[in-house]
């Protein structure tokens, strides 16, 4: 909680011949993060090497192209499949051995056959392409060539041709173009062919056929379509592949991907002729058990230590340790960073305050039952990790919109009947008994949550500060983030003693010392010298960045704005479809009402699921970028590795 | 004499004209603290909208920061709103 798990530095030596059971131990525990070795010569590893891939890794290497290329042609992914121990690895591969290469021939030959068929379908419309121009000339196809004493000219002109010498013409205006063929005596040809290109003549290539043009069309669509029950025949195949096999596919693949990165896992390891090195990371509580594995694995023939950290240069990779609640949030901090390995994780704290923010922005019973059916059915469809923990983030929040509904008695809009809001009331519409919004006292709340909030993020920053800096330095950071808390909170103990303001203390009641000044101003004005003097010795420049203490906090001000603009809208949607189409028709009902109240009923559906996507984008983008934006830059730098430990998840096999 | 009288009160606007001026007034201030805003931010976001395009297209991990990068300028419009209610309602 708060702090990222545990990591210890292994380093792991044995004998070469040791290589294969200590790298299959470690796939199997998955924990080991390998810390990949580069032959640049560091301190100690003078004249290791690289090492080379374990015997099988080619063969392993190929089946898993085969597979994948098959996966691809039946578009099947492993993601989309529930995960299911279908056999364990001997079964498996026997399977593969036996099953693999029957089953690559046929999808091959489909695909082959897929893809000739497309071609020749292809062909066979460029030909209906180029005899349909002579459609309109009624003669055969065949009588276009094969003369000795004459030319025949076919093409597109753009105006009627006259010519002058003895010719057969015959002119067919188009819409754009207008097709000509003319047979003419080769002795003339130099004379059509200027009087052709005065009109501008493209000529069409004469088809290579026999027969009139429809006759042709007709035999080269026949084909077509015989080509075309064929080839729908193959996708049914392809299909049937895809069912019969998609378990086998996908549990092949996952053995293959283990068996191809456990054979490659030596290229990361350093080498000599005779021993191995590896280094990596596993997490502290892990490493007896891991130790103890590896030793029996190789039978005590093997030299496993834990390392000192070197936090200045050691990057430690970062694996989150949040209870399991807050674990669906780490996608949120993802998005920006992962922490550092010596940073505070505040997932914690965002998975408590994302869904009070979403909720009070919006806070609609209604709303919150849509997002809440929406965040439980989309399960069906999002079968990956992180879709499942942005559904539960979203999940969370709809419950908390539902949460702040009732308190502030809303339901699309509407005030639930007989129920007074306990918040401040966001009504827009005064109605018999309601309140009209309550604005200041909105407005008044969401600068204390900002203030609360920013409050929190500048201790995390002193904290933090303590937990990574050394020195004189440490000590400044410390101060200058002490210092902005006294600079905002000396500001508003100022504010206070001088104007009353509602849900704030009022200080103006303080002994004067000058006129309007009280000790209260007194107090909060050395406050904020002292903060800005703190903030000063630290770095000069930040003090330029003092005015950002009020643009943050008046940010939070978006709470209650985003939330109005959504109030609003709802209200207004209300206010079309009931309150002007569907009201006054009940009240004179007539045959023609029904079909203004469907218009109504439609109004009121459009804009409500139009007022829950802005509700998601507006109640989700801006608490998360409250976090981001305001709380996150007051102590989060973020940029850890992320934890990926040498092994896999196994879904569809058994070790 | 008569007619002068009428003029006068034509002229003269009653107490209920100037508070209903007056309302007037705030709507025409509140829908300009909100427009003009909104242009604002809709001309922040542009610039950096056709960047985080681009980003998104050379690298599909940066969405999300992009996307917070692009609601960044809301602010100016909420704030514009914030004005704006405070105008209309306090």
């Amino acid at each position: 909680m708060l702090a990222p798990k545990q990591m210890s530095r292994l380093l792991i030596v044995a004998s070469r011949d040791r290589m294969a059971p200590v790298v299959a131990e470690l796939y199997r525990h998955h924990l080991f993060h390998i810390e990949e070795f580069v032959e640049a010569g560091a301190v100690g590893y003078e004249g290791f090497k690289i090492g080379t891939p374990l015997s099988g890794a080619g063969e392993a290497s190929v089946d898993l192209v085969k597979i994948r290329a098959i996966e691809n042609a039946t578009s099947i992914h492993g993601d989309d499949i529930d995960s299911a121990k279908i056999c364990t690895s001997t079964e498996l591969k026997s399977r593969i051995e036996r099953e693999l290469p029957l089953l690559e021939k046929e999808v091959v030959d489909l695909m082959v056959r897929r893809s000739l068929l497309d071609t020749k379908v292809k062909e066979n419309e460029q030909k209906i392409a180029e005899i349909r121009p002579f459609l309109t000339v009624p003669v055969d196809l065949d009588l276009y060539r094969g003369y000795s004493g004459f030319n025949v000219f076919a093409g597109y002109v753009a105006r009627e041709v006259k010519l002058s010498v003895p010719c057969e013409m015959s002119y067919s205006p188009g819409k754009d173009k207008n097709f000509i063929v003319i047979v003419a005596p080769a002795g003339e040809r130099s004379e059509v062919e200027r009087s052709l290109q005065e009109a501008a003549f493209q000529p069409v290539q004469i088809p290579e056929e026999s027969g009139t043009p429809q006759a042709r069309i007709d035999y080269y669509s026949g084909e077509i379509s015989t080509m075309k029950t064929e080839f729908d025949e193959i996708i049914k195949k392809l299909e049937a592949v895809r069912t019969k096999h998609s378990g086998f596919l996908v549990a092949c693949e996952e053995f293959l991907k283990a068996e191809v990165e456990q054979n490659e896992a030596p290229l990361r390891f350093a080498t000599t002729k005779q021993t191995f090195v590896a280094e990596g990371w596993v997490p502290s509580d892990r490493v007896d058990a891991v130790t103890a594995d590896l030793v029996k694995a190789t039978e005590g023939k093997i030299y496993v230590t834990v390392l000192p950290i070197d936090f200045e240069h050691d990057s430690v990779p970062v694996e989150y340790n949040n209870p399991s609640f807050a674990k669906p949030t780490q996608v949120l901090m993802d998005v920006y960073s992962r922490p550092k390995y010596t940073e505070l994780d505040p997932t914690l704290m965002v998975s408590i305050v994302f869904p009070i923010f979403f909720g009070l922005i919006l806070g609609d019973v209604g709303y919150g039952l849509i997002l809440l059916a929406m965040s439980l059915g989309l399960r069906k469809f999002l079968k990956g990790e992180d879709g499942r923990y942005l559904l539960t983030v979203l999940r969370n929040a709809s419950i908390s919109s539902i949460i702040f509904g009732l308190l502030f008695s809303e339901f699309l809009g509407f005030a639930i009947p007989g129920l007074q809001p306990i918040l401040p009331s966001r009504h827009l519409m005064v109605e018999h008994g309601s309140h009209g919004p309550m604005i200041p006292d909105l407005l008044i709340l969401s600068i204390w949550i900002g203030v609360l909030h920013i409050s929190l993020g500048r201790i995390l920053g002193i904290i933090n500060h303590a937990r990574q800096d050394h020195g004189e330095h440490r000590t400044k950071a410390m101060l200058a983030n002490f210092g902005w808390l006294a600079v905002m909170w000396g500001v508003l103990i100022a504010i206070w003693s001088i104007a009353a303001l509602p849900l704030m203390p009022n200080l103006t009641g303080l002994p004067p010392v000058v006129s309007i000044v009280n000790y209260g101003v007194v107090i909060g004005g050395v406050l904020a010298v002292l903060g800005i003097l703190l903030i000063a010795r630290d770095s000069v420049l930040e003090v330029v960045e003092l005015p950002s203490i009020i643009s943050h906090v008046l940010s939070y001000a978006r709470i209650v704005a985003v939330g109005f603009s959504s109030v609003a809208i709802a209200m207004v949607v209300n206010f079309i479809s009931i309150g002007m189409l569907i009201q006054p028709q009940l009240e004179n009902f007539s045959i023609f009402s029904i079909i203004v109240i469907i218009a109504g009923l439609v109004v009121f559906l459009m804009g409500h699921a139009l007022n829950t996507v802005l509700g998601i984008m507006g109640g989700g983008l801006h608490s998360i970028r409250l976090h981001y934006v305001e709380f996150f830059t007051k102590f989060y730098k973020g940029g850890g590795v992320k934890y990926v430990p040498f092994g896999m998840k196994r879904r569809f096999t058994e070790d | 004499m008569a007619a002068e009288l009428v003029t006068a009160v034509d002229v003269v606007m009653t107490v209920e004209q100037i508070k209903a001026s007056q309302i007037g007034m705030k709507a025409i201030a509140a829908a300009l603290a909100v427009g003009m805003t909104g242009i604002a931010t809709g001309i922040a976001e542009m610039a950096i909208g056709t960047a985080a395009v681009g980003a998104t297209a050379e690298n599909k991990d940066t969405f999300g920061l992009v996307l917070l990068l692009t609601v960044i300028p809301e602010t100016i419009v909420i704030f514009g709103l914030v004005v704006a209610l405070l105008l209309l309602f306090v």
